[in-house]
């Protein structure tokens, strides 16, 4: 796993949207497994979770193990953070998973500058008492 | 009546600066005594107001909510209370009028005693557990934007500082600007400012500061009795994609945001964008500034450093830029900020800017928020 410094800001879960929407996402994070909703209807993933299906609102979803491979859509490194529990710099990231439709806003490890485009794949870092999704270059061995 | 026949009667501005040594309410409170004694009116002329408002049972909304009506000792026939700023302010005001729902608005915001430390405005980084642990924040999100613009179109970089060079250079030459004789600035000054967040450097970016700015709507027919030539609403547009700075934002749904709101606010004024005399556009940074040029239609995608660099952007310029400074160099006060760019185009149709009038202003642009933002507005104004 990949360290983080210390005093990260903690993910409260239930501080978006819809209480009971996110616990099971990171209760699968706390076992280093990714998933994302996944509509019933339309068979659409989406992120982050809403009550409702923002392809057909239908309000029938269930989270979905994702394999955890992406690609980087756009990323942006961060030289002055928002706060100091932010160790700088930082590579922030959007990464769109393969063949899933879906993407989530996150962090970039083990790669000192990322590019659009960079396949990458999901690796864990810890947070407070908290385990956040990062990603990592694929390993070429 | 149609949005034409509502006028913009009264601006006012508060002191502006980094830290004040007043509140969100306060400062509030001055812009709109100031607006209103510009216009020549006094609160009990007022029959709405777009301002923070309590909610149900009392609830406080932050920054500066207040039981306006209470406050001011004016009971009202409509308020605009969701999140009252700029453009939307002024263009639902102005369809409340149209309507018959009532005659004379307040709109007033702006924020004070909420930065310092470093600290950035709560609402620029939600503590949302998708946004906060990643170390995201409102440059960041914009940053994540423009990241993809710049692989499509690599010159925009050196233009884009050219850009804030040209608006720090007419801010530092602002009194009433907090960044006033700072400058000239160069594109290497911008350049060579520290990073924050790629490609931006500090002096691409807005200034978080503090002040209060309000303005006052309505007719034209009651404009006419009024201290200053009535500032016609020629036309308008608003434009939604998501809710700001906790979805991943994706570039080729919002860079061209505010194209569709221009043409639609173009189209009801029966203007053109070589119409516009001065452009106060949203300069939350100076890639934004190129990006508003092409949604605006002043040229296509990509152009728009080009467009700068050619039209001019200066107060020499055939199209002037953020003639006040700026978000930039005048100042930028969290959701009353908006409100800034109406009351600097409404000054430049006056003709009562001084050593930094456009001459013969007649049509004016006054835009809000941008492509990380996820939502854009923009109103034409003009003067008879």
């Amino acid at each position: 796993m990949t360290r983080w410094h210390p005093a990260d800001p903690v993910a409260v879960p239930g501080s978006y949207g819809e209480p009971g929407l996110t616990e099971e996402f990171w209760a699968a994070a706390a076992e280093h497994v990714l998933v994302r909703p996944v509509c019933r209807a339309c068979g659409s993933s989406f992120f982050p979770p809403l009550i409702a299906c923002p392809h057909c609102v239908a309000q029938d979803w269930e989270y979905r193990r994702s394999a955890g491979r992406g690609t980087i859509y756009s990323c942006a490194v961060v030289h002055k953070a928002p706060s100091p529990e932010f160790e700088t710099p930082y590579p922030l990231a959007i990464v769109d998973l393969d063949g899933e439709g879906w993407g989530l806003l996150t962090t970039i490890v083990d790669a000192p500058s990322p590019r659009i485009g960079d396949q990458v794949e999901v690796t864990w870092r810890e947070a407070g008492d908290r385990v956040l999704p990062a990603f990592r270059p694929v390993s070429t061995r | 009546m149609s949005l034409s026949d509502i006028a913009v009667v009264g601006v006012g501005v508060t002191q502006q600066a980094r830290r004040l040594e007043r509140t969100s309410l306060q400062v509030s409170l001055d812009a709109a005594k100031l607006a209103v004694a510009d216009a020549g009116l006094t609160f009990a002329d007022l029959d709405g107001i777009a301002a923070r408002w309590p909610g149900p049972g009392g609830t406080v909304f932050l920054p500066g909510s207040a039981d306006w009506a209470g406050m001011l000792g004016v009971p009202v026939r409509w308020i605009g209370d969701s999140y009252p700023q700029g453009v939307p302010a002024l263009l639902d005001a102005a369809a409340a009028i149209s309507a018959g729902l009532c005659h004379t608005v307040l709109i007033t915001g702006g924020q004070a005693g909420v930065l310092g430390g470093g600290r950035v405005a709560s609402y620029t980084q939600p503590r949302n557990e998708f946004v906060e642990p990643f170390g995201a924040f409102t440059a960041a999100h914009f940053a994540l934007v423009a990241q993809r613009h710049l692989r499509r179109f690599p010159h925009v970089r050196q233009g884009a500082a050219e850009i804030a060079a040209t608006i720090r250079t007419i801010g530092s030459a602002n009194p009433d600007a907090v960044l006033y004789d700072r400058g000239p600035f160069t594109a290497q000054t911008i350049l060579d400012s520290s990073g924050v967040v790629d490609p931006f450097r500090l002096l691409d970016l807005c200034l978080a500061s503090e002040g209060g700015a309000a303005i006052v709507v309505t007719t034209v027919e009651r404009a006419r009795d009024l201290r200053h030539r009535p500032v016609r609403v020629l036309g308008g547009g608003m434009e939604w994609i998501r809710q700001q700075y906790v979805d991943a934002v994706r570039y080729e749904q919002v860079w061209s945001i505010g194209a569709d709101a221009a043409a639609r606010a173009f189209g009801m004024a029966g203007l053109t964008p070589s119409d516009v005399d001065c452009a106060q556009v949203y300069d939350v940074n100076s890639f934004e500034v190129a990006r508003q040029f092409e949604a605006l239609g002043f040229c296509d995608v990509g152009e728009g450093t080009d467009f700068a660099a050619s039209a001019g952007i200066g107060l020499d310029g055939k199209l002037p830029t953020c003639t006040d400074g700026g978000l930039m160099s005048f100042s930028h006060i969290g959701w009353g900020a908006p409100t800034l760019k109406i009351a600097e185009a409404v000054r430049q149709l006056r003709g009562t800017c001084g050593d930094r009038q456009v001459p013969g202003a007649r049509v004016a642009l006054a835009a809000g928020a941008g492509s990380g933002a996820q939502y854009y507005n923009l109103v034409l104004l003009g003067t008879d």
